[in-house]
């Protein structure tokens, strides 16, 4: 699968720290998440759009932790998870559902965090790939396959297939290589790791329901 | 408040006729194009109102409530008449934009090119209008004005989408074109719905979108196929018919003239899909 486009690609420290934050969203529990009270600490400036509109105070239970945020009403959940939570394994790809980047459980259904409002997720359960690992540490069988089946390259497509996959797979449509290809249609994967992709979910679907 | 979610119709109508809210479902058309901090004003979000769910059937048709997300629609037990617009249901978008997106969001947003429209054209469709001044029911080719233009005034919402129990008759069958399988916007569709009985067309609904600036019916193709042996289906549907009905426009996605020639064979294949088995075989 490794074509070398890789390792001719120079390797800016923007995208060191990307590659980095990937492996570690992907693979275990975020460490020393930053909540809003250690945000404002940290004196960061908070991001005023031009026309902002008052903000307002919504709980979120994400992972099975509830926070506390004081939102634009108009904030995504996406940018609410990334940047007010600092749940960075949720990936913003085009921000316009077009790749499936950021989607996350809500409820058990995978939707778009790009395209779902913060506030009109206030209630519901949400799960992104920080919260899929056991609390010891063993990863979900959707994580293991997709390592064992070498299901990635550069990874950014790789939280949002995976929690995509997991909704696949409990909808019942991942019974054939067909059904995984039509109901991960989705995803997009710019390396092109679909084979394996494929492969993997097809192998987790069998671990999930054995 | 600048974000509300009403669990009831009568709040949400209060709000709606305060004026200036931006009404929000699944968010798939309005956040994908607008960029969720643009949004003009404080947010009317109407998918947690309790007379907007659920796909019911009962004596007098089908209805969709106006928050009934694709995939609600997708996984309804319906019966065969409805088959295209599940199978619409199935295509649009992503899995993802299914469990979000609702069939009143693709309808109010009124692009050429909305799935929900063919399929529901062809089976008579009706939507409900709701405000506080009252309610008021139009044929979907009624409520469609233009492209993104519709017959919804400014204090109402769309609060459900009916078919008349008459129109549950038959066959139906979707066709989408696009430029590659799935998640993809159509560059051309056709719905079809069929009533059929000892062999021959009782009745045909044909409707075609992306081809003008509203999807339509194309009646006088239909007529032409009343009475028509099974056998001779394919040939019945004349190409140069549908496609003079039909108004086609270059877009990125293509240009007219491929547009007129794809139309009628996508009519073809809905129409043969709609046919009993064995008549069909090629
Ligand atoms: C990646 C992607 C792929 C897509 N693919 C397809 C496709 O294949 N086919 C297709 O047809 N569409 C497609 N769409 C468009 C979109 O998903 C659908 O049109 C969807 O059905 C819109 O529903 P929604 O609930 O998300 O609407 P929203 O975005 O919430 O609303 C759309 C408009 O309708 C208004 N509105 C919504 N509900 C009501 C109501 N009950 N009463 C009054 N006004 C209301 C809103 O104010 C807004 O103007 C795609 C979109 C994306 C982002
Ligand atoms: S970032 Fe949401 S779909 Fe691409
Ligand atoms: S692994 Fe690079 S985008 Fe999928």
């Amino acid at each position: 699968m490794n074509d070398g486009t890789g390792s001719r690609e120079p390797t800016s420290p923007g995208r060191r720290r990307f590659l980095i934050s990937t492996a570690l969203s992907g693979a275990a529990p975020m460490m020393g998440r930053i909540g809003p009270a250690e945000a404002a600490e940290t004196g960061a400036p908070p991001a005023v759009t031009p026309g902002a509109m008052p903000t307002m105070a919504i709980s979120l239970t994400v992972n099975g932790r509830t926070h506390r945020l004081d939102l634009d009403p108009r904030k995504t959940l996406l940018d609410g998870l990334r940047e007010e939570i600092g749940l960075t394994g949720v990936k913003k790809g085009c921000d316009h559902g077009q790749c499936g980047a950021c989607t996350v459980l809500i409820d058990g259904r995978r939707e778009l965090s790009c395209l779902t409002l913060a506030a009109a997720a206030e209630g519901r359960e949400v799960v992104t790939v920080e919260g899929l690992a056991a609390a010891d540490g063993t990863l979900h069988p959707m994580q293991q396959a997709f390592i064992d089946h070498d299901a990635l390259q550069c990874g950014y497509c790789t939280p949002g297939q995976i929690l995509s996959a997991i909704g696949c797979v409990q909808e019942g449509h991942a019974e054939t290589a067909d059904d995984i290809r039509e109901y991960m249609s989705g995803n997009i994967c710019r390396c092109a790791a679909y084979p394996n992709i494929v492969a993997a979910v097809a192998d987790a679907r069998a671990r999930m329901e054995g | 408040m600048s974000y509300e979610r009403p669990a009831d119709l009568a709040r949400a109508l209060a709000l709606r006729a305060e004026g200036g809210r931006v009404v929000l479902a699944g968010g798939t058309d309005l956040l994908a194009a607008t960029r969720a901090r643009e949004l003009r004003g404080p947010v009317l979000d109407v998918t947690g109102v309790a007379e907007m769910q659920g796909v019911t059937l009962s004596a007098e048709g089908l209805r969709l409530g106006g928050a009934a997300s694709w995939t609600a629609v997708a996984r309804a037990p319906l019966p065969p008449a409805c088959a295209g617009l599940q199978a619409a249901a199935r295509v649009v978008g992503s899995t993802q934009i299914q469990n979000r997106g609702t069939v009143a969001g693709n309808l109010v947003n009124a692009s050429p090119a909305a799935d929900s429209v063919p399929p529901l054209l062809t089976l008579d469709a009706e939507v409900e209008l709701v405000s506080l001044r009252g309610t008021r029911r139009l044929a979907l080719g009624a409520f469609l004005l233009g492209p993104r233009r519709t017959a919804l005034a400014a204090d109402e919402l769309l609060v459900a989408v009916h078919v008349p129990a008459a129109a549950l008759a038959g066959q139906g069958a979707f066709e989408k074109l696009g430029a590659r399988a799935h998640l993809v916007i159509s560059i051309g569709m056709a719905a079809a719905r069929l009533v059929v009985a000892g062999g021959r067309v009782v009745s045909a609904a044909l409707a075609v979108g992306a081809c003008s600036p509203v999807a339509q019916r194309l009646g006088a193709v239909e007529a032409a196929l009343v009475g028509r042996p099974l056998a001779e289906l394919g040939e019945a549907l004349d190409p140069a018919a549908a496609a003079a009905a039909l108004s086609p426009i270059d877009d990125v996605r293509a240009d007219a003239g491929y547009r007129r020639a794809v139309a009628p064979e996508l009519l073809r294949r809905a129409l043969l899909a709609c046919a009993p088995a064995p008549e069909t075989a090629l």
